[in-house]
Parts: structure tokens; C-alpha cells; sequence
């Protein structure tokens, strides 16, 4: 068919239009917009890159990559640092590969499963206890993104900035931020997205064939139970999710665990016989803080990705059968 | 504590201090309880100044005292220095953690300013009177630590990233059961002690 001027008027038209509407309905989007929008190009985003995760002062280099073949998804993560460690994902089957101990974690994972895991999902209970809010575009990875900040109402949990790809909703970079400083952090150095990624990419570096397979074993989670134990002076907005009696490795006692959520944050309390060993007061690894204490036969501990005080109020506020 | 042991302290901390002063340093914090203590407010102090959660290279102190401790007796007093003290929960291989004692007074080092509070109608966190033992402890804030990042991990979804932090906790100290078992039972008895493909 032969294009005529008038055709080619009205294709530029639209095009001019569409490019304009395009860039407005980014900039009008609300943050919950882009929060879901997230959520689903986390899962069906396929990407290629290098990811640096930084945390007390140390960095550390991940080599990532994720393609959905057939309707699968394929998924490498390996450390550049260390000892090796690759993680490789076929469907919902993950494989921890630890060369040094010549072995192999296999574990199942849910479809949500994702590179990021501390993102703030639909269920998050936005305005009571968070704020989201679009702070700017900046660049990140040679790539424009749009920076949100989800700004917690109260000191006993921490705030989250996410920069999200603007073309792809595809985060970027992520902060933990305790006061305003961030205390993890991860960002792609370099991504390619929704590009051909070689299969060699998502293939294990190692032969494996000679190497312990361990499958995660069945119970792990213990004996969902409805505990007396309760707390009436939960900071806001945290609630118990889940209490399990587990059973500890090394140790044939059972430990009383239940599992209180903001929706974002999670904190874990941990009750035990008092075993007379306690070492009372907080400790840390990373953004995790827990805190211990002793009350009456038993030792109370508690630990989650919280500000110390969170931990400390929860610990120190369980209440006895 | 002299000007002298203070900058020795930094540069040790910063890695720049040089082997053999590296070792004195370590004899004399070894032997000296009252130095210890003066280097554990120090450290603690700059790190509050600079605002910062935690030191690589005070990590790599207390460890090389602890090995340097070793088995030695330590000063009763330096027990209930601690007892409500952030501790770092780290691997256990190259600690000596024979001298449990003497971690704990190792640990103030890596005290946390602002924590000590406690209230008066909440139960007070309190040293017990006997000697604690730090291996158990130690080993059970970290599978506390594990069992939490699984269980937060079924809320959602897992995370790559999250499982790569959680698995280098079990590279350094070995503490998950599976490889524990294939480790204890060898490699050719693990088919039989765990579950395998």
C-alpha cells in the first residue's frame, strides 16, 4: 500500500502523542503504581549483570542472570568473592552450590521467589505504618531510574529507598536505611535487560557429579502450635504470624518460635528452657539485631532485620504463660 | 593508656600497623586486663564518633587476643564488665573459644553506645553467675538467626541476594545441619544420614 503524505501526518501524530502520554503517565504514576509494577516486572524481568551488595563497610560482587524459557525460570546468581558459592534456579528447584564443601543445597521456592527479597510487596500496609513517596530520577547502572523512599512513621523499624528502572519498573538499587544512613545496600553495576542471554550464563560453573546432594529436609518448620505466650506492647503495627515449635540442630529441646510482621519488617522471638548460659543484652549480624533476656525458666530472644530498640522492646515485653 | 598504645590501636585496626609491633601489641592486651578494658572504650568511643556499627579490623583484634589468650587464667573482674554489651555474632573457627571467660570480656569491644537501658518495670537482662558458655551461646543466636531468616523469607518470597548472605553464614561456620551431617558421616555415608538426590 502506498503511503500518502496525509498517512504519514497522522502516524507522526499519534507516535508525538503516545510518547507524550508515555512520559506523562510516568511522571503522574502514583508510588503504589510503581510498587506493583515492580513486584511484577521482578518477576518477569530477564536481566544479566553485576550486582555489588554492601553492608558494615564491606562490598561484595555478585555475577546475576535470569531468563524465563518455556515458561521456566532459569536463574544464576554466583559470588566473586569467598569460596565460590553459586546459586542456580530451574523452576522452583534452587540449587546452593558450595564448592569448598563439595556439596549442594537443594531447596523449593515459590514462584515469587526473586533476586531481592526485602522489597516492600502490595501487602504492606502503606500508610500506617510507612509512608512511600517519589523523590527524583537519577541514574543508576547507565539506566534512568525513579528513586521512591518508603519512610517508616516510628523509629523501631527501618526505612527503605528503591530506585526502579523507569522503563521497566526493574529495581536497581536498593538501601536499608537506619536514621537516615544506609546500613545495606544493593545496586547493579552494570544490567542488561530483556536482552538474549546465553545459556552458559545460567549454567553452573562447576561439575557437580562428584559433590554431597543434600535435599532440605521435610518438617524443617516444625509443629505449628497456638502458644500462651503473648505481648501486649508490640511497637505498632506488628503482629504475630506464625508460631511453630521447632527443634534446634544439636539440640533435642524444643524452642517456642513465633513470628511477628509490620507487613515489612519481621522479627522472630525465640523461647527455650533457661539453659543458665544465657549471655543477656543485644547482638548483631549485618541489619539484623537481636536481643536477649531471662524470664523466670525460660530465655526469651529476639532478632530481626530492626533498629536494636525494636528488638529489645519486644524481647523485654513477652509475657509468661 | 598512652598516646602511643592508642595509635597503635588505630593502626592496627586500619591494617597499616607492621607485623612485629602487630605482635607486642597483642602480648601486651593479652597479658594486661586493664589494657583491654582502656582499648575497648577507645575503640568504642571512635567508633561512636564516626558513627559506625562495626570495625573489620576490631573484629581481627579480638579474635588474634582470644588466640593469643588462649588457655591462660583470666581476672575474675573483667566477668561482669559485659553483661549488657552488643555482641557481634561471628564464626567461631579461629577464635579461641577455649577461654570463654575471656571472650566475654573480648567483647566489649564491640560494645554498642545507647543500649545499656534497661527499664524498670521490664525484666533486666543479667550476667549469670557462673561462667556462660559462649560456644553454646554463640551457636545458638546463629541457628536463631537462620531459623529467622527462613521463616521472614516464607512472608514473601525468597530473595537470591538474601540466601547468598544466609549460605556464607553456613560456609563460615558450618552450621547447616545438612552439612553437618554429610561432614561428620563423610561423603560416602551421606546418601545414608541425609537426605540425598
Amino acid at each position: 500500500m502506498r503511503m500518502t503524505r496525509s498517512h504519514v501526518t497522522a502516524g507522526l501524530t499519534v507516535a508525538i502523542c503516545a510518547a507524550f502520554f508515555s512520559a506523562s503517565a510516568q511522571a503522574d504514576r502514583a508510588p503504589l503504581d510503581w510498587l506493583n509494577s515492580m513486584n511484577a516486572a521482578m518477576r518477569s524481568t530477564n536481566y544479566e549483570g553485576t550486582v555489588i551488595r554492601m553492608q558494615d563497610g564491606n562490598a561484595e560482587a555478585l555475577k546475576v542472570a535470569r531468563s524465563v524459557k518455556d515458561g521456566v525460570i532459569l536463574e544464576r546468581v554466583v559470588a566473586q568473592e569467598g569460596n565460590g558459592l553459586e546459586i542456580i534456579r530451574i523452576g522452583n528447584e534452587v540449587h546452593c552450590i558450595m564448592p569448598d564443601r563439595k556439596s549442594v543445597l537443594v531447596e523449593e521456592w515459590d514462584e515469587q521467589s526473586a533476586l531481592f527479597s526485602k522489597l516492600p510487596s502490595s501487602e504492606m500496609r502503606i500508610g500506617n505504618e510507612y509512608d512511600v513517596a517519589i523523590v527524583r530520577k537519577e541514574r543508576v547502572a547507565g539506566r534512568e531510574a525513579i528513586l521512591l523512599a518508603i519512610r517508616p512513621h516510628d523509629e523501631y523499624r527501618y526505612g527503605h529507598r528503591i530506585w526502579l528502572d523507569t522503563e521497566t519498573s526493574f529495581p536497581l538499587q536498593t538501601q536499608l536505611l537506619s536514621d537516615g544512613t544506609a546500613i545495606e545496600q544493593v545496586k547493579f553495576a552494570d544490567i542488561s535487560i530483556n536482552q538474549e542471554i546465553h545459556a552458559s550464563a545460567l549454567e553452573p560453573s562447576y561439575s557437580t557429579e562428584q559433590f554431597t546432594w543434600l535435599r532440605q529436609s521435610s518438617g524443617h518448620q516444625g509443629t505449628r502450635i497456638e502458644t500462651p505466650w503473648r505481648n501486649d506492647q508490640l511497637p505498632a503495627g506488628f503482629r504475630a504470624v506464625g508460631a511453630h515449635e521447632e527443634t534446634l540442630a544439636g539440640s533435642d529441646e524444643p524452642v517456642t518460635h513465633i513470628l511477628y510482621s509490620d507487613g515489612l519488617a519481621s522479627v522472630s522471638v525465640f523461647i527455650a528452657n533457661n539453659s543458665g548460659d544465657l549471655v543477656a543484652g543485644p547482638a548483631y549480624v549485618g541489619g539484623s539485631n537481636s536481643f536477649s533476656v531471662e524470664r523466670g525458666d525460660y530465655e526469651i530472644t529476639a532478632i530481626g532485620e530492626v533498629p536494636a530498640m525494636t528488638v529489645e522492646q519486644i524481647a523485654t515485653s513477652m509475657q509468661q504463660p | 593508656m598512652n598516646d602511643g598504645i592508642r595509635e597503635q590501636l588505630s593502626a592496627f585496626v586500619d591494617g597499616e600497623l607492621p607485623e612485629n609491633e602487630a605482635e607486642l601489641l597483642l602480648r601486651r592486651l593479652s597479658q594486661d586486663a586493664g589494657l583491654r578494658r582502656d582499648a575497648a572504650e577507645y575503640l568504642a568511643i571512635g567508633r561512636m564518633i564516626r558513627s559506625e556499627p562495626g570495625l573489620a579490623g576490631a573484629d581481627r583484634l579480638h579474635e588474634q587476643i582470644a588466640a593469643e589468650i588462649g588457655n591462660r587464667p583470666v581476672d575474675a573482674a573483667e566477668h561482669g564488665a559485659t553483661a549488657k554489651t552488643s555482641r557481634a555474632i561471628r564464626p567461631l573457627a579461629g577464635a579461641a573459644v577455649a577461654a570463654a571467660v575471656a571472650l566475654v570480656a573480648i567483647f566489649a569491644l564491640q560494645q554498642t553506645p545507647g543500649i545499656d537501658k534497661p527499664s524498670a518495670d521490664i525484666p533486666v537482662p543479667v550476667a549469670n553467675a557462673g561462667v556462660p558458655n559462649i560456644d553454646v551461646q554463640q551457636e545458638r543466636q546463629r541457628q536463631y538467626f537462620r531459623r529467622h531468616a527462613e521463616a521472614s523469607s516464607q512472608l514473601g518470597a525468597n530473595g537470591m541476594i538474601s540466601r547468598v548472605v544466609t549460605l556464607r553464614f553456613v560456609e563460615d561456620v558450618g552450621e547447616d545441619p545438612r552439612l553437618d551431617e554429610a561432614d561428620e558421616a563423610g561423603d560416602s555415608e551421606a546418601a545414608e544420614t541425609a537426605t540425598q538426590l
